[in-house]
This record gives structure tokens, C-alpha cells and sequence, in this order.
């Protein structure tokens, strides 16, 4: 078994478990940190790909689109962090309505 | 020997993805998220990704960590515990609750189940080849760098690399607009500690000449402007939390040109050459390595700024008392 095997299984299942915490935790920090854990699979499955497929050194593609795609990430996070301190400084609200 | 690292590696990553999102408590959740963070962040290196790792460990563990661990101040944990002892044990859930769940969380769970066999089924037989390896190691004499990763970031893509400086200052625009304060003000609350004051200023230049080596290394080996960049940053975080908020006290025209400059520069740079008749983002090949420098350096420069100003913005979201009297 390959080392790209064994992450490129971990990711698959790392992608399912954001998603299943996106829909069963209720608050909203725990929501944040389900996507950002959904989108460490998505990165994990990119690179091992390119360590698939790797020559003198593993594909730079998919390492740079990483790289980019993590500050993507955690500036959308931290937008949602405002939104919900925001919400949470104006309602009390710690989750939403419909999801008590 | 190595395989039985990555298997470890790897259950160590699922396994604190798995607890950080049912531990009881929200700055259990919290933590954990950071361990998961470093957990990744070796990955990378196993899987020979080091600047991957690099800006895993510093911006997604690190940089997102410091910001969650900031609104863990909002959210009391008294509170959270109570409604995380309402939804997350069954006990005190009324039988209706429970049938009215119980349907979707079924459907959620034979849904992911499949999703997750399909997806094995498809990283299990996707065929080798393809990739681009061979395409950006031939071109790297004409990128201007050694790195094949950096040549990706600042030549090849170069307009994904602008983008994304663009999407750090459109956060950053986002934030200020959605999070209610006003103007900058240096916190009210003084560091008295003089061990800690001492300790701060002894790391910043260290901290900061860190961060340039890293940038200037970016050239031939793992590291780069977003690396540097989130050093910088840190080294803004640390010297605001030591007392000295330099973001809040520096003058509004300068934050402004910090904050865009890297983007400016890079596009100023896109146009120059297209005027030339070159393409967009495109350098000539004998003066690419220095152009290159000088737009990490000045991206650099722009994502630390942007990092520290989102720092200090969060750390005021809390102490701003007569704040919400006056909007609601």
C-alpha cells in the first residue's frame, strides 16, 4: 500500500465527516470548524494526487492551488467568525432557530 | 515501516477531526481543531508537500486558531454546555424530538455511506499518469526560480496568486463591514507584565528576519510570501497583545497602502508587460527572478498587514460595550 493510498482513504473520509458535523452540530463555531475540516480533505486528496504522480518531485500544481486554496479557506472562515460574533453580539443567538 | 507512520498519521488525523467535532465542550472543540491542524500539516510533509505543510501549520492550525480561540471570548461556556448537553445526549429529548430526527439522520447517514464508498471507489481506481510534473520541471529555467512550487505560485499561475491576495482584502473589507466596529482604538486594557513586554520585543526582530528568510528562500526551497507573510503577521498579533497595537495607531493612509499594495503592485506590474505585448502576468525570463521577489516581498508586506488588521479587528469585537446599545 502506497502512502498516497492510505491519504488519499483518510481524505475521503475526512470530507464525510465535515459534512456530517456541518449538518448534526448545532453551534455555530462547531458548524465553521465542520467546513474547515471538509475542505483539509478536499487538500488532502489534491496532494496526495500529486504524490501519485510524482517524478524528481511530487506535481507543483496541485500543491500551489493548496496553498492558495488554504488562505481561501481561512479568509472565508474568518469572515463567518465576524458574522457569527455579530450575531451572537446582537440576538444572543449561539445557533439557528430552526435547528434547536 | 514508513507505511505503519502514515497509517498512524492518518488515523491520528481522522481521529481528531472526529473528537473536535464531539467533544463536549466548545473550547475542547477548539483545541482539538488546532491539534487537527498539525496533524495535517505533518501529512504534508509525509506526502512531500513542505510549503503545504509550511502554510498549513502557520495560517490554517495557526492564524484560524488564534482567531477561534478569540470568539471563544463571546461564547460563554456555561451556556454552551448547557445546550451541548441538550442536543448531544438523547436523555432529556422528548420522544416526538426524537422521531422527527430521527428520519433525516438516517437519510444523512445511508447518504454519506454511499458517498464515502464511492469516493474510495474512485481514489482506489484512478489511473496513474497525467499531472504536470514533467511540464513545470522543463520550464523552470525560464521561471526565474529554482523552486517548482514558487515558480507555479508567482509565474505560471501568477493570476491565481493575484487572486488570491484579492480575496484576502475582500475578507478583510467583509469583516470591517459585517462586524460592527467602527474605528480602530488601542484596547483599553494595559499588559502590565513586564516579563512578557520583554520577551515580545526580544522575538519580534528575530521573528521578523525569520519571516524574510523564509521569503528570500522561497526561490530555491519550501517557503515563500504566504509563509513569510503569516510571520509577519504574527509578529503584528504578538506586539498587539504585548501592548503596542501597532495596527490601530499606525495613520489610516498608511494602513490603506499597506493593505493594497501587494495587490496594486502585482497588477500594476500584469499591465506594464501586457503593454509590452506580453500576457497578463507574464515576465520576461531574464529579469523574472528579481520581479518576482520584489512582488512576493510587496504581497508579503499586504497578507501580514491584512492578517494583523483582522486580529485587531476581532480583539475590539468583544470590548466595545456601548457598541450594541448604540445599533440596537
Amino acid at each position: 500500500m502506497e502512502p498516497y493510498q492510505i491519504y488519499g482513504l483518510a481524505s475521503a473520509v475526512l470530507f464525510v465527516i465535515g459534512i456530517a458535523g456541518l449538518f448534526a452540530a448545532r453551534h455555530f463555531l462547531k458548524k465553521i470548524i465542520a467546513t474547515n475540516i471538509m475542505g483539509g480533505g478536499v487538500f488532502l486528496c489534491f496532494v496526495s494526487f500529486a504524490q501519485r504522480d510524482a517524478l524528481a518531485f511530487a506535481d507543483p500544481v496541485p500543491h500551489a492551488m493548496v496553498i492558495t486554496g488554504i488562505v481561501v479557506a481561512v479568509s472565508s472562515a474568518a469572515f463567518a467568525l465576524a458574522l457569527t460574533r455579530r450575531i451572537n453580539q446582537l440576538t444572543g443567538e449561539e445557533s439557528f432557530p430552526n435547528d434547536k | 515501516m514508513s507505511v505503519l507512520i502514515d497509517i498512524v498519521l492518518a488515523i491520528l488525523a481522522v481521529y481528531l477531526a472526529l473528537q473536535s467535532l464531539m467533544a463536549p465542550r466548545l473550547s475542547q472543540s477548539v483545541f482539538l481543531f488546532f491539534a487537527f491542524g498539525l496533524a495535517l500539516a505533518l501529512t504534508w510533509i509525509r506526502l512531500g508537500a513542505v510549503d503545504v505543510g509550511i502554510a498549513e501549520a502557520a495560517i490554517a492550525a495557526g492564524f484560524l486558531g488564534v482567531l477561534l480561540i478569540d470568539a471563544l471570548r463571546d461564547f460563554s461556556p456555561a451556556v454552551s454546555e448547557k445546550q451541548e448537553g441538550a442536543d448531544g445526549t438523547s436523555a432529556d429529548r422528548s420522544t416526538k424530538d426524537t422521531k422527527s430526527r430521527l428520519l433525516p439522520s438516517l437519510a444523512l447517514g445511508l447518504g454519506l455511506g454511499l458517498f464515502l464508498l464511492i469516493a474510495v471507489e474512485a481514489i482506489w481506481h484512478t489511473p496513474k499518469g497525467g499531472g504536470l510534473t514533467a511540464l513545470s520541471e522543463a520550464m523552470l529555467a525560464e521561471s526565474g526560480v529554482e523552486h517548482p512550487v514558487t515558480a507555479v505560485l508567482l509565474n505560471y499561475r501568477g493570476y491565481d496568486t493575484w487572486l488570491e491576495i484579492g480575496v484576502i482584502l475582500m475578507g478583510l473589507l467583509a469583516i470591517f463591514v459585517a462586524g460592527g466596529v467602527e474605528v480602530y482604538r488601542k484596547p483599553r486594557v494595559l499588559v502590565r507584565d513586564p516579563l512578557l513586554r520583554q520577551v515580545i520585543l526580544f522575538f519580534t526582530p528575530v521573528l521578523f528576519l525569520f519571516g524574510a528568510f523564509l521569503l528570500y528562500y522561497g526561490k530555491s526551497g519550501p517557503g515563500g510570501a504566504f509563509q513569510a507573510a503569516v510571520l509577519w503577521g504574527a509578529t503584528g498579533i504578538l506586539l498587539h497583545l504585548g501592548g503596542w497595537p501597532v495596527f490601530a495607531v499606525i495613520p489610516r493612509w498608511l494602513r490603506q497602502l499597506l493593505l493594497t499594495l501587494g495587490l496594486g503592485f502585482f497588477l500594476l506590474l500584469g499591465f506594464a508587460f501586457m503593454a509590452g505585448g506580453a500576457a497578463l502576468f507574464e515576465y520576461p525570463p531574464a529579469q523574472a527572478g528579481v520581479l518576482i521577489l520584489i512582488v512576493e516581498a510587496l504581497a508579503a508586506l499586504s497578507i501580514a498587514t491584512a492578517l494583523a488588521a483582522i486580529f485587531a479587528y476581532f480583539n475590539q469585537m468583544k470590548d466595545e460595550p456601548n457598541e450594541i446599545e448604540s445599533t440596537t
